[in-house]
This record gives C-alpha cells, sequence and structure tokens, in this order.
C-alpha cells in the first residue's frame, strides 16, 4: 500500500474569459503517491498545467480542496502557500526559467538558502546533484545566457530538488529542448525517481509519458482515464504497447 | 509624419505612469525656470522702469543747513561738471529718525518734503499711490504699507528725543528714497505739517538734490565728487546720499536671492526629469527590442524611429512646459507680495513673452539632446540582432555577490546583486539624492542660520549688532561713559560709530570707528586678517578689495573733512550696510582725518531691559546731547522679518518640492524594475520567495546609492554650502559666508531621507503582492 503525498478532491479552477467563465477544471478528484511518477497527459487546452500549478500551490483553484498530509493548502494565502512550496515542492519548467543575473551557482542557492540556513552543507548537496545531473563546476560559474538548452534544464532540475522536496513538479520539462537532449533530461529526472522522488510530469509526448508508472489522462478539464504502466524498463515494449492502447482508447 | 505618430501611440500608451512622472517634473523645472527668468530679465527692469518713469536721480544728495547756501554750491559743481544731464534741487528736512513696523522699529536717514513740491519735481519725482481726503498728515512709502500703518492711522516718528504723531494721509512710491534700505528714505508732509515741523525745528533744513547723469555708470564717483566739494567748503557740513547702483542692489537683494535658488532647483528638477527621460527610452528599447527589430525589417528609419521618440518626448515636455509656465503667472502674484516686502517698487504683472520661449527653449533643446543620446543603442542595432533580443541585458564579467561566498543574509545579498547590476537605477538615484541633500542641507542651513536664531544672519548681513546705540555730543562723552558704566543694566558699551571716508582714487567707504575692536560682539566682522588695531591700520570690505586688487598689508590712501592720510591694510571685512564697500578703522586713525562731533555708543544691556525706557532715562540725564538713540533690537527685527518670511517660505517650498522628486523618481524606478524583473519575481515566487521577501528585495536594491549618495551629498553639501551661499549674496558684498552648519540636523535629514525612500520603496513595491506567481510567469 503506498503512502498518500495529496490528495485533491472537487478541484475545479475556472477563467473569466471576455466576460464569459471558461471552466478549465472540473470537480478533479486525485491522489498522489509516495515514489510514484505520475505523468499527466492529454491535449492542448485540456487543463494540464492547469492541474499542475494547481497541486503545487502555484495557483489557487477555485473550487475545491488539495491536502498534503495534514496540510490544507487550498485556503492557504499566497504567502503561507510561497512558505509551503519551499520545502514541500520542486519545480522544473518548459522554459527552465533560471535568473539571468545570476549564475548557476547562485540559482541553486538561492532556492536552497531558503530552506537551509547551513550554507556549506547547502553547497556540498548542490555539488552532489551538478554530479548526478552531469554539470561541471566550470558550468556551476557560468551564467544561464552562456549555457546550452540542454544544460540549463538540469540545473533547473538540480535547483528543483535542492530542498528535497517530497514532490518534483516538471512541466513538460522536454518540451523546448531537442531529441538528444530531452532524453538525457528524462534519464536524469527517472534517475531520481528510481532513488526514491515522487515526480509528477505533464507532457503531450509519449516518449516522456513512457517514464512515467502511472499515466493520467485528462480531457475538456477532468481526468478521463487512468493508466499504470509499473515501473519504467528501458526497452519494454509491452509498457510501451499498454499505453499506446491506454492513449489509444482515450482518443489521443 | 503619420507613421511617426502611429510609434508614439503606442509609446504612450504602453508607457502612461511614466508619462505623468515626466509631464510633472518638466512642469515643475518649467514653472520653476519661468518664475526665475521673470525675476531674473523683468523684476529689476521694473526698477529701470520706474527711474526713467519718474525722471529719478542717479545721485541723491542731502546736505544740512540752509538749502539756499548749500544748494548754491551744489548747484554751481552740477553746472560745472560735465557729466551732468539735468537736476533739481528742492528745500528739505534731514535727520535720522525711527517708526515702529511689523513688530520693529525703521531707523533710517529721513529726509522730509513738502507734497506737493515733491510729485512735482522736475527729477526725482514721487508718485501717490494711494491718496485719501485726509487733508493734514504724512504720506509714506507704499513699502511700509501695513496693518498699523494705513490710511488714517497715526504713526509716531521718533525724531531725536521727540515723538511725532503723524496721521498717514496715503502712499508713494520713489524710486531713489522709498526704503530704508536706500540710506536716504523719503516721507512727505502736508503743506501744514511741514511748516510746523519746521517751525519747532526738531529737524535740521536741507538741501535735497536729485542729479541725472548722461551715465548711469559715474554715479558713485559723482556722489564723491558731490561729497567732496561740499566736504571742502564746508568741513563740518553733515550730509547723506545715496548711487544708482547702491540703491539698485540694495532694493533687489530678496530677489537676486530668492531668483538664484529658483534658477538652482529648476536646473535641478530639470537635470532629473532629463534623467528620467533617458532611463525610460533605454528601458523602453531593452523591453522592446523584438518590436524595434521588426519596425526596423519593415523598413522604418533610423530618422524615422528617432523622430519617433524626439516627437513623443518633445510633444509631452512641450505641453507640460506651456502648462508650468502658465502656472508660474499664477504663483507670481504671491512672490511678487514677498519681494515687494523688500525692494517698495510696484510691479505690474504680465505676460512676458521672452522668458516663456526662452523656458520652451531650454526645455526643449535638453529633451531633444537627451532623447538623442539615450537612443542611441536604437539607432544602432542591426534589424535581425534586434529581432533575436541580441542586446544583451547582463554583462557576465562578474558574479556580484556570490550567494556561495557572502556573509550577508539572503534578502540582501539578492537586493545587492540587482543594485550591482542596475547602474542606470543607481544614477538616477544618486542624482535624486544628491540634489535633496542639498536642498535639506540648504534649509537646514536656513533654519538654523535664520528661522530659529536670527543673529547668525544678522552677523553676517548687518555686521555688528547690540541691544542698543546711543548717539551723544562728543562734549558730552565723558559724562556719558561715566554715567553708563555705573548703571547695573549696561553689561557692555563701546565705541561703533560710524563716518564717511573716501579712497583716493576710488569710492566712498563709510568706515566705522572703535576704541577697541575687540569689545565687538561679532568678531567675524573681519574675515581675513585682524581688525584695526593702531592708527595707521584699516579694515576693508573684502569685496571692495578684490575689485581694487588689494592684498593685506597693502597700502591704502583715504581722505576725510580735506585731509589725507595713508593706511595699512590690516584685514578684510564683509559687511552689507554699504554692499561691500566700506571699512574700519580706530578712533585714532581716523584722528589723522577728521575730528569726531558725535559718537556713537553700543550697549549690550542685561536680559529683561526695557531698551525704550532705559532710552528714555538717557534722555533725561542727558537732554539735548543725545543726539539719537536706537533700539537695535526693535529695528533689526523689524527689518529682518521680511526676510525671515521670504527664508521660511522658500524652505517649505523647497522641502515640499524635494519629497514630490523624491516620490516621482523612485516610483518611475520601480515601476521599471517590476517591470524589468517581472519574470523574476514570477521565479523567486515559484521557488517560495514571499511577496514580503520581494517588496523588501526591490526596496533595498535602491539602498546602496540611496545611502551612498546621502552620505556623500550631506557631507560635501555641508562642506559646500556657505561657499554656495556665499554666491548667492556676493553681489551685496558677502564673500565668505560663515554661517553655522548644523550638523546633527544634517545627519538626521540624511537619514530621515533614506529612511523616507525606503518607506517609499516599500509602498511602492506593494503591488508585487497582488500577483500570483503563474501570472508573473506568463
Amino acid at each position: 500500500m503506498k503512502n498518500i503525498l495529496l490528495k485533491a478532491e472537487n478541484l475545479s479552477k475556472s477563467f473569466s474569459s471576455g466576460g464569459a467563465l471558461q471552466h478549465v477544471l472540473k470537480n478533479i478528484g486525485l491522489e498522489l503517491y509516495e515514489g510514484d511518477f505520475t505523468v499527466i497527459m492529454g491535449a492542448s487546452g485540456a487543463g494540464k498545467s492547469t492541474l499542475l500549478y494547481a497541486l503545487s500551490g502555484m495557483d489557487t483553484p477555485t473550487l475545491g480542496r488539495i491536502a498534503y498530509g495534514d496540510t490544507v493548502i487550498s485556503g492557504l494565502s499566497q504567502d503561507a502557500l510561497a512558505i509551503f512550496r519551499r520545502g514541500h515542492c520542486g519545480f522544473v519548467f518548459q522554459q527552465v526559467y533560471l535568473m539571468e543575473g545570476m549564475s548557476v551557482m547562485d540559482n541553486i542557492l538561492a532556492a536552497g538558502l531558503l530552506v537551509s540556513k547551513d550554507k556549506k552543507a547547502l553547497c556540498k548537496r548542490a555539488r552532489e546533484l551538478f554530479a548526478a545531473v552531469g554539470i561541471s563546476e566550470e558550468v556551476q560559474r557560468k551564467f544561464p545566457a552562456q549555457i546550452s538548452g540542454g544544460e540549463a534544464q538540469r540545473v533547473g532540475i538540480v535547483r528543483a530538488l535542492i530542498n528535497s522536496p517530497e514532490i518534483l513538479f516538471a512541466d513538460e520539462p522536454t518540451g523546448a529542448l531537442n531529441s538528444k537532449t530531452g532524453l538525457d533530461v528524462l534519464d536524469t529526472l527517472t534517475a531520481f525517481n528510481k532513488r526514491g522522488q515522487s515526480v509528477v510530469m505533464v507532457t503531450h509526448d509519449m516518449r516522456s509519458a513512457r517514464r512515467g508508472n502511472r499515466i493520467l489522462y485528462l480531457k475538456d478539464g477532468a481526468i478521463l482515464g487512468e493508466c499504470d504502466l509499473g515501473l519504467y524498463v528501458p526497452g519494454d515494449m509491452a509498457r510501451h504497447e499498454k499505453l499506446s492502447a491506454f492513449l489509444g482508447e482515450m482518443g489521443w | 509624419m503619420k507613421k511617426n505618430i502611429l510609434l508614439v501611440r503606442a509609446s504612450l500608451r504602453r508607457g502612461k505612469g511614466q508619462t505623468a512622472a515626466i509631464v510633472v517634473l518638466i512642469f515643475l523645472a518649467a514653472a520653476m525656470l519661468n518664475l526665475w527668468l521673470m525675476l531674473s530679465m523683468d523684476y529689476k527692469q521694473n526698477f529701470e522702469r520706474s527711474h526713467e518713469r519718474l525722471n529719478e536721480g542717479h545721485v541723491t544728495f542731502v546736505a544740512d543747513g540752509d538749502s539756499g547756501k548749500m544748494g548754491g554750491l551744489l548747484e554751481e559743481a552740477m553746472e560745472n561738471d560735465g557729466r551732468t544731464a539735468q537736476f533739481s534741487i528742492d528745500p528739505a528736512m534731514h535727520m535720522v529718525g525711527l517708526f515702529r513696523f511689523h513688530g520693529g522699529e525703521v531707523n533710517s536717514e529721513f529726509v522730509f518734503l513738502e507734497k506737493e513740491a515733491a510729485v512735482s519735481r522736475p527729477v526725482g519725482r514721487v508718485e501717490i499711490i494711494e491718496d485719501s481726503s485726509y487733508k493734514s498728515g504724512i504720506y509714506m512709502p507704499i513699502l511700509y504699507q501695513s496693518d498699523s500703518i494705513a490710511i488714517g492711522k497715526t504713526i509716531y516718528i521718533s525724531i531725536g528725543s521727540r515723538k511725532i504723531p503723524f496721521q498717514v494721509c496715503g502712499f508713494f512710491n520713489s524710486v531713489m528714497a522709498g526704503s530704508h534700505n536706500c540710506g536716504v528714505c523719503g516721507l512727505l508732509l502736508t503743506e501744514d505739517k511741514y511748516k510746523e515741523l519746521k517751525e519747532k525745528g526738531y529737524a535740521s533744513e536741507a538741501a535735497l538734490c536729485s542729479v541725472r547723469l548722461k551715465d548711469k555708470s559715474e554715479s558713485e564717483d559723482y556722489e564723491a565728487m558731490l561729497k567732496n566739494t561740499l566736504s571742502s567748503a564746508y568741513p563740518a557740513a553733515r550730509m547723506k546720499s545715496n548711487s544708482y547702483a547702491l540703491v539698485s542692489s540694495s532694493r533687489y537683494i530678496s530677489q537676486m536671492i530668492s531668483s538664484g535658488i529658483l534658477s538652482a532647483m529648476a536646473f535641478f528638477v530639470l537635470l532629473i526629469a532629463l534623467v528620467v527621460i533617458a532611463s525610460a527610452i533605454m528601458n523602453d528599447i531593452q523591453e522592446n527590442m523584438k518590436n524595434l527589430g521588426a519596425l526596423k525589417a519593415v523598413g522604418y528609419t533610423r530618422r524615422q524611429l528617432t523622430g519617433a521618440l524626439l516627437l513623443q518626448f518633445l510633444g509631452i515636455a512641450m505641453a507640460a512646459a506651456i502648462m508650468g509656465a502658465g502656472v508660474s503667472y499664477g504663483l507670481f502674484p504671491a512672490i511678487n507680495e514677498m519681494m515687494v516686502s523688500q525692494t517698495g517698487i510696484p510691479y505690474e504683472i504680465r505676460f512676458l513673452p521672452a522668458p516663456f520661449f526662452l523656458v520652451l527653449g531650454i526645455l526643449g533643446g535638453a529633451v531633444s539632446i537627451a532623447v538623442w543620446v539615450s537612443s542611441g543603442k536604437m539607432r544602432k542595432v542591426e534589424p535581425i540582432t534586434a529581432l533575436r533580443q541580441g542586446v544583451q541585458t547582463h554583462n557576465f564579467k562578474r558574479n556580484h555577490i556570490s550567494l556561495e561566498n557572502t556573509k550577508a543574509p539572503l534578502d540582501l545579498a539578492l537586493a545587492l546583486k540587482t543594485a550591482c547590476s542596475s547602474i542606470r537605477q543607481n544614477v538616477a538615484v544618486c542624482i535624486t539624492m544628491l540634489v535633496l541633500s542639498l536642498v535639506a542641507v540648504f534649509s537646514g542651513l536656513m533654519v538654523e542660520n535664520m528661522i530659529a536664531d536670527i543673529l547668525p544672519f544678522l552677523n553676517l548681513i548687518v555686521g555688528e549688532t547690540a541691544d542698543s546705540c546711543i548717539h551723544v555730543n562728543a562734549q558730552a562723552e565723558e559724562a556719558f561713559l561715566e554715567k553708563i558704566k555705573e548703571d547695573k543694566r549696561v553689561e557692555k558699551a563701546y565705541l561703533y560709530h560710524s563716518a564717511e571716508v573716501r579712497h583716493v582714487g576710488g569710492v566712498d567707504l563709510p568706515v566705522t570707528l572703535s576704541d577697541d575692536f575687540s569689545q565687538l560682539n561679532n568678531q567675524d566682522v573681519v574675515f581675513q586678517g585682524r581688525f584695526p588695531k593702531y592708527e595707521n591700520e584699516i579694515a576693508i570690505a573684502a569685496k571692495y578689495a578684490k575689485e581694487e586688487g588689494f592684498q593685506l598689508g597693502q597700502e591704502i590712501r583715504v581722505t576725510a573733512d580735506g585731509k589725507q592720510a595713508d593706511y595699512l591694510i590690516s584685514g578684510f571685512t564683509q559687511m552689507t550696510n554699504n554692499l561691500g564697500k566700506d571699512c574700519l578703522m580706530t578712533r585714532e586713525g581716523y584722528g589723522r582725518l577728521g575730528e569726531l562731533r558725535d559718537v556713537g555708543y553700543y550697549l549690550n544691556l542685561t536680559e529683561g531691559t526695557d531698551i525704550d525706557a532705559f532710552h528714555s532715562e538717557v534722555k533725561e540725564w542727558f537732554g539735548s546731547d543725545v543726539n539719537a538713540v536706537i533700539n537695535i533690537e526693535a529695528t533689526v527685527e523689524g527689518a529682518a522679518s521680511v526676510y525671515v518670511s521670504l527664508m521660511r517660505a522658500i524652505v517649505a517650498a523647497v522641502l515640499v518640492l524635494g519629497l514630490v522628486i523624491i516620490a516621482f523618481v523612485l516610483y518611475l524606478l520601480v515601476r521599471t524594475t517590476m517591470g524589468n524583473k517581472r519574470q523574476e519575481y514570477g521565479i523567486m515566487k515559484a521557488l517560495g520567495y514571499t511577496t514580503g521577501q520581494l517588496i523588501l528585495q526591490t526596496a533595498l536594491s535602491f539602498m546602496p546609492a540611496a545611502i551612498i549618495s546621502t552620505v556623500i551629498g550631506i557631507t560635501v553639501c555641508s562642506f559646500l554650502i556657505n561657499p554656495l551661499t556665499a554666491v548667492f549674496i556676493r553681489n551685496i558684498g558677502i564673500v565668505e559666508c560663515t554661517f553655522r552648519v548644523p550638523a546633527r540636523f544634517n545627519i538626521l535629514a540624511g537619514a530621515g531621507m533614506v529612511l523616507a525612500a525606503f518607506a517609499i520603496l516599500c509602498l511602492l513595491a506593494l503591488r508585487i503582492r497582488k500577483v500570483q506567481p503563474k501570472e508573473l510567469m506568463g
């Protein structure tokens, strides 16, 4: 029996657009489990990113309840949510969003120092993570504009993991990368997941989706279906076929 | 042109707040520039206009004695002098006197004239400004019109030991004798009152002579010629005079100070406006680099793009300048009212095209240059580079404040990182805080030396002050001193007497004599060298010494009573009594030239002594041997109140203006920062930074520049404020300003400025709290 990390109930999100109310998420009920690599798939406009941001406390739902263990975050203020995110959530974005005016190392420390005051230990962990994702010391001293897209995304993953979050949220992390670097990033995420890191990833790329053990399919703001793929094993064609069949079933 | 207008409209839509701030700054600069130009270009011209309208003389000369005899001598001298253009000689009465004004006293050399004669003088005519049906009484200079000196009210004029009541019948304007600042102050009496005063013999009969010269620049020399002529013929003759050069300056001291301050403030505000415009343009180029690339790609030329910017900012600047210059006409009546209380010459406000167009020209030119210089990057960038956002926003030479190595707390370290990489922001903050430092230090100086305690101002401007001044006949001096020394109310009594000498080959130098200058309350009268100690020494006005190239230790030949003598210059003085043309000598020193028939003593009285009552007692003791008594405290209070109110208004105005400017500049900077860092704020919020942390970081990022520039500004301004103030008042004879610089006030003001800036920044940065991280990243 897996531990529940996050539980969402009756989650709805609406936007007002041109005077008309647009319901992006509709009454979603969902549980995320410890150690899972959950993939949220769906067509463009299905509400994947909105769901990710709502679950991670980056955005507030219009209706519903989100609880991390005993902490209900759906009613928290912006600042309380910010403090909550520091320790519980890590983010990897499609556009990476490193801070241009800071060196690679400073980008990591700017996130890490929010939680840990032990700078020495923090730097040690940062270096370990950099080593794990294959970022050299030379790159650590560079500025974001001076490194490649793949390097930047791996730095983004280090930043997301620096505070040992309960869940790592990734929003299309390979969307802006070429095939080779995209694969490197997926390998990195998979490796951390294998070490026990819970990951929730939004993607519309089947190759990326294969890395997950649990696939949620979103359509018109509601979860249309769910597929349990089991642990990722490279070259496992059975998983691939199962995923293809599931997605076919979902009308993808 | 149409294309340019389209670009301008798009740009204005993007930056409404920025446009509003530029409008306000240019508006303020235009209003102050126009006021300054009106004051400096036309206000003093009003003196010229009145002078011409009333066919005023360039020299006014009063000689006591029989008007026929004195007048005859003067007439001959004037007719024989080729510089004379026209003159008028009339009988008058002349005496030192005083009256109450503005809670103090006006003490001056009064010249009483019969009203009808005065208004019909061919040269030196006076004009009645306000008349009444009262047929018997006095007409006062318009300068003194006040609650207590009004038509129908009674004014008491003290002449010698007598206090004579007159009913005020009206007010007049006289250019050369309409104020105590002129040296000679005219008072008009109705025929009956004039006869009555003459019959009673309270004031000496005199001849009043007004001369127009072919060349007004000769006025001081001509005045000296008349004095020489009279004193050669009548060494004991009592005389008083003024010249065009003296009066045209002394009546416009407040105008000079105000226009100086206005011009300084106007140019500071303009400088800030230009920094804001330059910063706005550079930010706009940075933020809209892709749009710029697209415009260049579709065929817009560099000229068109620069033209659009010029059109936008010149349009804003000209509209704001016209509004500002227009509003300055609304403010001018209040300034005029303050000025008239010192000049005493009515000024009619009207539209002045020259200052108006000059304001537009100055502002237009300055804005055009700022636009041209700051849009250089836009002209140079290639379209493809711009489309690729190819202009780097960060230089990668150094990682300022590395988080790994710094000991600073996280928020401070991040704020310092921003501060180190924001050169434009820092420059704008520095300029603003430096200007405000100057404003704060100047305000502190004025509060300390004028508003809170007027003594330092008086010491600088008036020179020596005491509680009382008593003039007695020289024969009665010994008895007077004996009696005074016994009186327990008298703390100190010392000779401080004014007489006239003339620099041979130069101008008149009113001389102040003393037995012992170490007795003076104000030892700063001589600011370089020392007071004269021996009979062959003289201390002369620094301004005159500078003009004539005199050095300490040099010899100067002076003359009086037909004698000449050489004196060594022992020190330089700065007193404004004769606008920087005067000197000090010991009594023995003066004895080489002339003899004193009347001696003036300055007295310090014990705290709480009723000065007027004391004077009454002295008059009782010595009767007719007392020539004059002056309540210096009251006299100074009356004269100084005008300057104090003027300075109070100036200080209040510059402080309010300073606050408005700092708020506007910081608003623009925070707005720009928030625009530039919008995405970064989003990322940081996503990472878990609270709104409070981001507000704090934003406010703190301005603080290094604010603190450093304030510390430098306050320190440098504290050292420079006296020399700077001296520049504004150099025309009245002040070479070295010795005001007390209030260090504690300046430190507090600096701290207050930094804290106020921090508070304003935090308030302005509150906008961050409304935005969610996901929206920021969009």
